[in-house]
């Protein structure tokens, strides 16, 4: 049992190592040695699971030869054992999805680059999700942008190399305001390591000092992260950059990188503010509209867009929203249920983005709606699974996007104050996926005839197996969710 | 035993499911055996299940508290019970309109998961099964409205999908409240909620309580939302369309009932503005949908309009909540679940034969298709209300019920709306039949002879028919069953 709380470290590690050792190897090593290392740090991360589940309890691992509060730490408990080992699984099957159509979209020859960024972005999401130190966290950020920026502009087009470098201005300032944000609590408190500031703020929150820079930081802090998962008004940067990459880094982005953001505020939230000095300040609210905003608006956005990859973006912008607004609910079941959603929106988003490929790719790569009709016939597998994806968003129940209305729904009524506008938002955001979603699978399920040639699951094997999953893990997540909050609010439990 | 529930909710739905994916079958017959064969078979065990099966059985656990659970009341069985008779007999008259259209196989597929479905619904034993299936009725009908594919049809199908999950969206707000604050999910005679936390809470839960009539009523084609039920169901295929005007609309009744008498309860409901607003509502439907009905000349969409008001006398007579009308509501379930039925099936085979869509074009068919007009005329009277068929009794108890009532304006305005309607029923169902049989001087004899359909057609009409006049003749088992669980619930 000893040797096993080496392993986030070790999986941290192992995918650095693999981004150094892929730049010296050719396109088919590079894919194979990244296969293996996320099939490896999935069965570490699943032992790190097996360990702290049945412990329920977080460890503290000491990073180098100085104990707290110079060193640097990892502290690790079933939350974030899961959630390693969730993103793990949700990588391996974006790439699986996409692995034909990379290859087509890039020039051979730098295959391995790809690979490359894949690694360094899992090894920065492990690091975000795993580390105990803050300055660690603001290092691991820049990686994932720059990897991210890599993975975008992968194909070299014209509108890649442009959303990239929309990607990245962004992306700087939301690490820049961050860093500032760390900067004055280091100011403040002293300290770098999470559970020191802790002690710090609780001293100060104590004392009823500095109230107006804690407020600042807190703000500036959440700001930054909201930037870089795109919460709405800043959401500027995503459809462009979701949009035109090639499908596996849309899905890996949308999926995974906005998570990583996320997870670490989650972490900030809890183990550096404390979740109490959260709630009372008023930053919460602001994060509770801006989530309602987003809920509408991106759905709004979503209805006009004529190119499915877009649409599926903006629905990206209404998810973060549903996220943010569980945050602003201010409770411990506002939180379970935002965690589960975005378990369940990365699970179902990466699945649309996948199946929505498999779809322009009998259009005649087309992504217009027109063009797109009938698809749905002509790649069965991938109609399917878009329709799958569709009703999970739409909020159908048996799949995993009901439960996770239910969890908001069932948080926001504790909530006096904001049980209204949660459920109304919740309500109006829903017809709205509808429209939307179900406007698109009418529209591949309308026969069309003959236009292009349609293609077989056998043709691509590996693409219909990982659908597959895919819908078995949207299912699972929607029928048998009651493990998966008991597994969250757990986790939660000893995060701080 | 138990478990026999569930083999006729997921027989149909499996076998639809297996008959989507299967490739086209070599002959067109053995796709009519398999279907028949499936229909039979789980309609058969749906009945074995009615009256054999006691207990519940719970099937998996969506969260800790949130069972989806399976259980037979008084309710469900007779539900059950309309669906089965009609969605069989709507299912072999389908074996020969649709042999000229095209993707037969996914229409019976859909027809058979609706099945399944329906049942499913009807057998639910707790809100959060019911608020299961019925999403799921809505998702799995929608194909049967988007059968041909043409751009009405898809118009209408998102027509339909729109208003349906708007309602259910509507109602899912309910469904929180209820489970908030609920002591249990199960269907309770006369509400889960204490009545010390519905006084508490009283404009939260009257505000509840009108989101999830709307909500639900969609289904029903209560005003205001209504709009849909006109466009989507004469699009469907014949038999299609029968059964979602007869059995579909049903559904949102079904859940009205358990949502209104089983879990919030007439008690806090009975005297406050919600039972105003509602019966106001469904008076203006039912006068609006016959007035819309008696103005369409398109025979199906006039059917449809007459869906729209009829579903409302239902809805009325819940409204009131009173022992009595709410007997009258639940035997014009069937009542109309019967009619409707045939009304649209009759309206299908002359469709099939002669391609005849308004009144005008059907001067003269009665003697072309005396056994079908007939059978249209027979099921027409019932709805109007002639003694002594179904609509009579049903409506006799509505009127007699809202009488009783006690309610100052409704006890009378009521029952002179369910007149002026029954008038104008008239108006728009008799002109089929009187310018069938007697279409007047300059008449061309030659256009419909021998069009009558085949007994595929026929017997279900048939059957259909007979059905009507024997609810009218012989309603006193189902009302003493319909009298016990008004005595239950109030």
């Amino acid at each position: 049992m000893e040797i096993i709380k080496n392993f986030p470290c070790l999986s941290i590690l192992l995918c650095m190592f693999a981004a150094i050792i892929s730049s010296a190897l050719k396109g088919r090593g590079a894919r194979w040695l990244n296969s293996f290392v996320i099939a490896a740090v999935s069965v570490l991360s699943f032992a790190v699971l097996y360990l702290t589940i049945t412990t329920k309890e977080s460890y503290v691992y000491v990073m180098g030869h100085f104990p707290a509060p110079f060193g640097n730490e990892i502290r690790f408990g079933s939350l974030e054992a899961g959630m390693a080992l969730f993103f793990c699984v949700i990588m391996m099957l974006s790439l699986n999805g996409g692995r034909k159509k990379l290859l087509l979209e890039i020039n051979p020859a730098k295959e391995n680059l790809y690979y490359i960024m894949v690694d360094l972005l899992l090894s920065s999401l492990l690091a975000l999700v795993y580390t105990n130190d803050l300055f660690t966290a603001y290092v691991f950020v820049e990686i994932n942008t720059i990897s991210a920026c890599g993975l975008i502009m992968i194909t070299e087009r014209g509108h890649t190399i442009e959303a990239a470098t929309r990607y990245m201005i962004m992306s700087l300032l939301g690490s820049g305001l961050f860093l500032i944000g760390i900067c004055l609590l280091y100011d403040l408190t002293g300290h770098l390591l999470m559970s020191n500031i802790k002690a710090g703020i609780d001293a100060i929150v104590a004392n009823g000092t500095y109230h107006t820079p804690l407020l600042v930081t807190i703000a500036l802090i959440v700001v930054g992260l909201a930037i870089k998962s795109a919460l709405f008004p800043f959401h500027a940067w995503l459809p462009n950059a979701y949009g035109y990459s090639t499908v596996s880094s849309a899905a890996i982005l949308s999926s995974l990188v906005s998570k990583g953001y996320i997870f670490l505020l989650i972490k900030i939230i809890y183990r550096v503010i404390g979740f109490d000095t959260f709630r009372d300040s008023k930053i919460i609210n602001v994060l509770f509209v801006f989530g309602l905003a987003g809920m509408i608006m991106g759905s709004l956005s979503a209805i006009r867009e004529n190119d499915i990859r877009r649409m599926i973006s903006f629905s990206s912008v209404a998810q973060i929203g549903y996220i943010y607004m569980g945050f602003g609910l201010g409770t411990a079941v506002g939180m379970v249920a935002s965690v589960f959603h975005m378990l369940s929106h990365a699970a179902t988003k990466s699945l649309l983005f996948v199946s929505g490929s498999g779809l322009t790719d009998v259009s005649g790569g087309h992504k217009e709606f027109l063009e797109l009709t009938g698809s749905a016939y002509r790649n069965i597998c991938a109609g399917l699974a878009f329709t799958v994806g569709s009703l999970s968003m739409v909020g159908i129940p048996v799949f995993s996007g009901f439960v996770s209305k239910l969890l908001f729904s069932q948080a926001a009524i504790l909530n006096e104050h904001k049980v209204l506008p949660t459920l109304i938002a919740l309500a109006i955001s829903t017809i709205l996926n509808t429209i939307y979603f179900m406007k698109t699978v009418i529209r591949i399920y309308t026969p069309a005839h003959g236009k292009y040639a349609s293609a077989s699951w056998k043709e691509n094997p590996a693409y219909a197996v990982t659908l597959l999953l895919f819908i078995i893990l949207n299912v699972v997540l929607g029928m048998c969710s009651q493990p998966i909050t008991d597994w969250i609010a757990q986790g939660l439990s000893v995060f701080a | 035993m138990e478990q026999l529930l569930l083999w006729p909710v997921f027989c149909p739905i499996l076998a639809g499911i297996a008959l989507l994916f299967k490739k086209e079958f070599k002959q067109r017959k053995t796709l009519l055996v398999f279907v028949g064969s499936i229909l039979l078979v789980s309609g058969i065990l749906a009945i074995y299940g009615i009256f054999a099966v006691e207990g519940g059985v719970t099937l998996f656990y969506l969260t800790k508290t949130l069972p989806v659970y399976f259980k037979l009341d008084m309710l469900g069985k007779f539900f059950t019970f309309v669906v089965v008779i009609v969605w069989i007999l709507a299912g072999f008259f389908s074996f020969e309109y649709m042999k000229h259209e095209k993707n037969e196989k996914r229409y019976y597929a859909f027809y058979l998961i609706v099945f399944g479905v329906l049942i499913g619904l009807d057998f639910s034993g707790n809100l959060i099964t019911m608020y299961l299936f019925y999403e799921f009725m809505t998702l799995t009908s929608m194909p049967l409205v988007l059968h041909n594919q043409s751009r009405e049809a898809v118009m209408a199908a998102l027509k339909y999908l729109f208003f349906s999950f708007a309602g259910a969206y509507m109602a899912l707000f309910g469904v929180y409240f209820i489970s908030r604050y609920g002591t249990t999910l199960e269907f309770t005679a006369g509400g889960v909620i204490e009545a010390g936390v519905l006084q508490q809470h009283s404009a939260l839960f009257l505000t509840v309580t009108m989101c999830m009539l709307i909500g639900f009523g969609v289904k029903a084609g209560m005003f205001p939302l209504h709009a849909w039920l006109p466009a989507a169901h004469p699009v469907a295929p014949g038999p299609a369309s029968a059964v979602l005007s007869g059995i579909i609309v049903k559904g949102g009744v079904l859940a009205v009932i358990r949502v209104v008498y089983q879990l919030i309860g007439v008690e806090f409901l009975r005297g406050s503005i919600v039972q105003t607003v509602w019966m106001a509502l469904t008076l203006i439907t039912v006068f609006m949908g016959s007035m819309l009905a008696f103005r369409e000349p398109v025979l199906k969409k006039r059917l449809a309009y007459s869906t729209v008001s009829q579903l409302s006398y239902i809805l009325f007579g819940l409204s009131v909540m009173q022992p009595q009308a709410l007997t009258g509501s639940l035997l014009h379930v069937a009542a109309h679940a019967f009619i409707k039925t045939a009304l649209f099936l009759g309206a299908s085979a002359v469709i099939y034969r002669t391609g005849a869509t308004r009144v005008e074009d059907l001067r003269g068919i009665g003697k072309g298709m005396p056994v079908t007009i007939w059978c249209y005329t027979i099921v027409s009277l019932g709805l109007i209300g002639i003694p002594p068929l179904s609509g009579f009794i049903s409506k006799w108890y509505l009127a007699t019920g809202a009488l009783d009532s006690g309610m100052a304006v409704f006890s009378w305005l009521g029952p002179v709306t369910l007149l002026v309607s029954a008038l104008l029923t008239a108006g728009y169902l008799l002109p089929v039949t009187m310018q069938g049989f007697f279409p007047g001087e300059g008449y061309d004899w030659k256009r419909f002879a021998g069009k009558e359909p085949s007994y595929l057609m026929l017997v279900p009409l048939l059957a259909l028919a007979v059905l009507t006049i024997l609810i009218g003749v012989l309603p006193n088992g189902l009302t003493e069953e319909f009298a016990a669980f008004a005595a239950q619930v109030m």
